[in-house]
């Protein structure tokens, strides 16, 4: 199996290379294989080594063969998605860089940006675990700062197999140990993320890791600023025989019985991780570095040629003067090398000198390798003598594919949900407990207790809340701090979080990703704040499955139609393909998105917690009572095959404006938007999450709708909000000239959580449950 | 803020921080101290000894993973140059805080006596805690009170820039701490570490406990120390623990993460004005 890193490769939208990914076998080519090469072991078809015979005017060499295979690889060419990705729209007002660099960059105050991006690493963290995750997280944060940001905040979102499956305790604790590992020690908050536990990821489990950093405007780097006649400098830890590509490892050139005992996960080291990102940042501040790329995916290949194709330059590398932690690497072994916590940079050749002192002060390796031509090939030298020449442009522009698509077979099994064809249950208290013990609603505490979420000083709102609130301080403020004003009153803060409900996507992708974009904004909205841009992470199965064509491009179209409406383009991404294990199924279409809001003043953010004994709750908004596709379906009745309503985007944006003014308004003390679990959810939870014990009476009823379908259906364009009784009139006043529904539909009270006269509990009693549920799974 | 002190007269103290490889609150303690606090802060590289003792006012050692946490953590950390000079500047009366891996590098350099294991959980553990302030009568109530505007403070500065005079202190009661924190106060301050768990031998623990060396045990809302509010296994919960002459103090909690209303909690900010006043005052 084949593993590599997230960093690096293609520019702004890369794939994790997924296992099985690279080994891409044309249907259409000829049984036979051409002289001697097995280029199937090289991962390509035979279309793609004739093109390379062309290229080249000659048969290519297994050092070539090496480089092409990574570079055309899928999760660097993007071969399957490049022609429906440049659909998402990645331009608008506050966009200073879309994709195509290391991270989208977008505009925060005029005068500072942020940087971000989402990233998968999948495959290695379903054989290693805690290495997996935690390179995921390092690679991610690379990216970042190799943009000239200083990383601020981590989120995750994670997918594991069904909660009872016996792997599934193995896999949570050391996906979550190593990203704690990796981020802890580099003093990056994780503030925020998400954990799913379904069987469609029994065998395949999901780790998908966001970024996002802070950079002065005037100060971004790129990697597409290469100077002919700079030096192509090695910064970082030495190269090792970790993460190597699978596929090269095979080629008859290595000794192969050593290799293949070798692991290809590779082995993450955050303190010198740490060290990699104080040192460039300093070099940076001193203006010693023109351009920069993480060595991420495909190593030192992808960041040599990635920086002189997108320099329209090319490089002469001397592979003599790599650093090497293992003996005998060969050239191919030294290009295809994932070891972690280096990069490239180039620099000019009179600022060299104090580029080395400041990576010398870090006790980093810094070394000359090599120096940038105006000539676009990449020339390398070994032992001292010409070794290879290749050109920049074929090798880094592979294939692209228009692979067919077909509506999947399941689909026809996909109906419309009949109320009359399923009965209500009997006992509703049974029904909410099973739901807020639900390892998908209740608390995450376990897990994000795990991760250090204040460092920093800036997390408003921590994870457990719907979104991540951060304020920005700006550092050595010029200003003396005056006793009477509290400093953070004059701050504007940053929301994020991130969502995908896969099985709203695998019902329909279209609806499901948009739903993914709408439930992100819903979020911030709720928080007062509003959106401004998008990070997506793409988990498929295999892209050679017509049917999974078929999703990637609904996907694709849901995300860009909810885009475009909420003004969120996505400014970066990333496609992990293949997650899929033969004969064990295929993952559900997981699209993931991480959304960026703004909000003017932190302070005046609120969260999902009633506040007082006595305030009104309220609805904001219409129901539907449509429970298809829900967690109640599925708990309850076992069947969730039915289609997810469609969402009325315009009416989305007008509540969602509502909500946000009534926050600024200061007229709230809590929102929570209705999603999994439905309105009963959204009312209890926020009388569990409040630390006062507090409960809530609530009573609702609609002609035509039973109470199942009142309390549980997922497809709601509502929210529930908290507010004290005497602003009640200043409240319908606004939300009536919004020309939104509210009505009242109970009073926060202590102790107990009644609904309907069909609930009854004791909230002492379900808050144990909502806590305790996901650490239940280690007690088995 | 009820506690915050005279903030134009802050600027005539010095701080300094040291800074590891591996480091990564000694920003966040810079922000607190220069932002909030507003002192005269600088840096002290871990690879460079200093002597110039007057310079600094207090030293801060703040948390992270210095070294990476290689070995053990703090370990390496300890025998670095600077903490040659921050052995010397403890032993001639400087004040020295070491929060969280502080804590740990205080330990592993013996200016503090025991040793961290890891967490009970043997999970990193991040949230919000309550400390106990166990330590002796205050400072504060020999010197009339009140301080809200720090009036009252300007009184007696003559020792600010030197630290020679204070190595006579043997007990608690005239710590740069706690001198404003009432005893048996309750704080509400995060901690985020691996290896929290304090131990140490018998004997040495309660010497520790009977002398008073014991500045903050873990405890519940309402200060009631217990298994319960041991976020960590800590044998007698402590949290916070003095050296032999009360000038300097290890924390687990992180006193700059809570130092601001907004941040949920600023009750670090009553550690961190103990010390400003202190050093006016004294």
């Amino acid at each position: 199996m084949l593993i590599t890193d997230n960093g690096s490769a293609d520019n702004s939208y890369k794939s994790d290379n997924d296992g099985s990914g690279n080994y891409i076998d044309d249907a259409n080519a000829p049984v036979h294989l051409p002289i001697d090469k097995d280029y199937a072991q090289f991962g390509l078809s035979f279309e793609e080594y004739k093109k390379i015979n062309d290229i080249l005017k000659k048969e290519p060499d297994d050092f070539e063969m090496g480089i092409f295979s990574a570079m055309w690889s899928e999760h660097c060419s993007y071969k399957s998605t490049k022609i429906h990705l440049k659909n998402l729209p990645s331009k608008g007002e506050a966009v200073l860089i879309g994709p195509g660099e290391n991270a989208g960059v977008i505009e925060f105050d005029g005068v500072n940006v942020l940087v971000f991006k989402m990233e998968s690493h999948n495959h290695p963290s379903f054989i290693e675990p805690f290495e997996g995750a935690a390179t995921g997280v390092g690679g991610i944060m690379r990216d970042i700062f190799t943009m000239g940001a200083r990383p601020i905040a981590n989120l995750n979102s994670l997918r594991f197999g069904n909660f009872n499956h016996p792997r599934t305790p193995y896999y949570l604790s050391e996906v979550v140990k190593g990203i704690g590992f990796y981020g802890n020690c580099m003093g990056v908050p994780t503030v925020g993320g998400e954990v799913v536990f379904d069987s469609c990821y029994d065998n395949n489990i999901l780790v998908n890791a966001f970024t996002m950093g802070i950079a002065k405007k005037d100060a971004i780097f790129l990697s597409s600023a290469c100077e002919e006649g700079n030096l192509v400098v090695y910064v970082g830890s030495a190269t090792g025989m970790d993460g190597i590509n699978g596929a090269t490892m095979a080629s008859g050139e290595f000794d192969s019985s050593k290799a293949n005992k070798r692991s290809t996960v590779q082995v993450g080291d955050p303190f010198t991780e740490k060290l990699l990102l104080e040192a460039c940042l300093e070099a940076m501040d001193k203006k010693l570095i023109v351009s920069i790329q993480d060595m991420g995916a495909a190593g030192l290949t992808s960041s040599s040629f990635e920086m002189s194709e997108n320099s329209g330059k090319g490089m002469i590398l001397n592979m003599d003067k790599i650093p090497l932690r293992a003996a005998n690497m060969t050239p191919l072994d030294i290009m295809l090398s994932e070891s972690q916590e280096r990069m490239l940079i180039a620099c000019k050749k009179e600022k060299y000198d104090e580029l080395e002192g400041i990576f010398k002060k870090w006790d980093l390796n810094c070394v000359i390798i090599g120096e940038v031509t105006k000539e676009k090939t990449i020339q390398f030298i070994y032992k001292s003598k010409p070794y290879h020449t290749l050109p920049v442009e074929s090798v880094v522009n592979g294939p692209s594919y228009d692979r067919p698509s077909a509506v999947p077979l399941y689909i026809k099994d996909v109906k419309q949900f009949l109320p009359d064809e399923y009965r209500m249950p009997k006992n509703f208290n049974s029904v909410a407990e099973r739901i807020i013990s639900h390892p998908n609603i209740a608390s995450k505490h376990f897990i994000y207790r795990q991760y250090d979420y204040q460092i920093g000083t800036n997390t408003l709102a921590c994870p457990g809340s719907s979104c991540a609130v951060l304020r920005y301080k700006e550092f050595n403020a010029p200003t003396e701090p005056a006793n009477s004003v509290n400093p953070a009153d004059l701050n504007s803060g940053i929301i994020l979080n991130s969502n995908c409900n896969s099985k709203y996507c695998y019902l329909n992708p279209y609806k499901g990703a948009m739903l993914a974009v709408i439930e992100c904004a819903r979020n911030i909205s709720a928080c007062g704040g509003t959106p401004v841009a998008i990070t997506d992470c793409l988990n498929f199965a295999s892209p050679e499955d017509p049917e999974i064509m078929w999703q990637f491009k609904e996907a694709i179209k849901g995300i860009t139609d909810a885009a475009l409406k909420f003004n969120t383009p996505a400014v970066s991404g990333n496609v992990s393909l293949y997650n899929e294990t033969a004969g064990a199924g295929k993952i559900y279409p997981t699209p993931v998105i991480a959304m960026v809001g703004y909000i003017n003043d932190a302070g005046k953010a609120v969260n999902s917690t009633y506040k007082d004994e006595g305030d009104n709750v309220y609805l904001l908004g219409r129901l539907s009572g449509n429970l298809g596709g829900s967690l109640f379906m599925e708990l309850v009745h076992n069947d969730f095959m039915q289609e997810p309503l469609s969402i009325d985007i315009d009416y989305e944006l007008k509540l969602q404006n509502c909500l946000r003014g009534l926050i600024e308004g200061k007229l709230l003390k809590s929102a929570a938007d209705i999603s999994e679990g439905g309105l009963f959810t959204a009312v209890a939870e926020q009388a569990i999450l409040s630390d006062k014990n507090l409960g809530v009476i609530a009573e609702v009823h609609k002609d035509g709708l039973r109470n199942d379908m009142l309390l549980f259906s997922e497809f709601e364009q509502a929210f529930v909000i908290s507010a004290n009784p005497s602003n009640e009139h200043k409240i319908y006043e606004f939300v009536k000239n919004a020309g939104i529904e509210i009505e009242k539909i109970g009073t926060v009270v202590k102790d107990i959580i009644k609904f309907n006269n069909i609930i009854e509990l004791k909230s002492g009693k379900i808050k144990e449950r909502y806590y305790n549920a996901v650490e239940k799974l280690f007690d088995k | 803020m009820s506690i915050r002190l005279n903030l134009t007269e802050n600027k005539k103290i010095n701080a300094g921080i040291t800074v590891f490889p591996g480091s990564n609150c000694d920003m966040d303690v810079y922000y607190a101290l220069k932002n909030v606090f507003n002192l005269n802060v600088s840096f002290l590289w871990h690879k460079d000894e200093f002597h110039n003792f007057k310079n600094y006012d207090f030293i801060v050692i703040p948390g992270g993973f210095s070294y990476g946490d290689y070995l053990r953590a703090g370990a390496l950390a300890a025998r670095s140059r600077v903490m040659k000079s921050i052995k010397e500047y403890a032993d001639g009366g400087g004040i020295v805080l070491g929060i969280c891996n502080g804590f740990q590098i205080l330990l592993e350099s013996g200016l503090l006596k025991g040793a961290m294991l890891t967490n009970k959980s043997l999970k990193f553990e991040c949230r919000d805690v309550y400390i106990k302030n166990i330590s002796g009568n205050n400072f504060n109530k020999n010197n009339n009170g009140s301080n809200n505007n720090g009036n009252n403070n300007k009184s007696d500065s003559n020792n600010s820039n030197g630290n020679n005079n204070r190595s006579g202190n043997n007990n608690s009661s005239e710590n740069p701490f706690t001198c404003l924190i009432e005893k048996d106060a309750v704080l509400k301050l995060p901690i985020a570490h691996h290896d929290g768990n304090y131990f140490a031998e018998n004997n040495e623990l309660e010497d520790l406990l009977s002398s008073g060396h014991v500045a903050f045990q873990y405890c519940n809302e309402d200060g009631v120390v217990a298994d319960d509010s041991n976020p960590n296994g800590s044998l007698k919960n402590i949290g916070g623990l003095f050296g032999e002459n009360f000038n300097v103090m290890g924390l687990m909690p992180h006193p700059e993460r809570a130092s601001e209303k907004i941040l949920g909690s600023d009750d670090g900010a009553k550690i961190f004005n103990s010390i400003i006043y202190y050093i006016k005052n004294k």
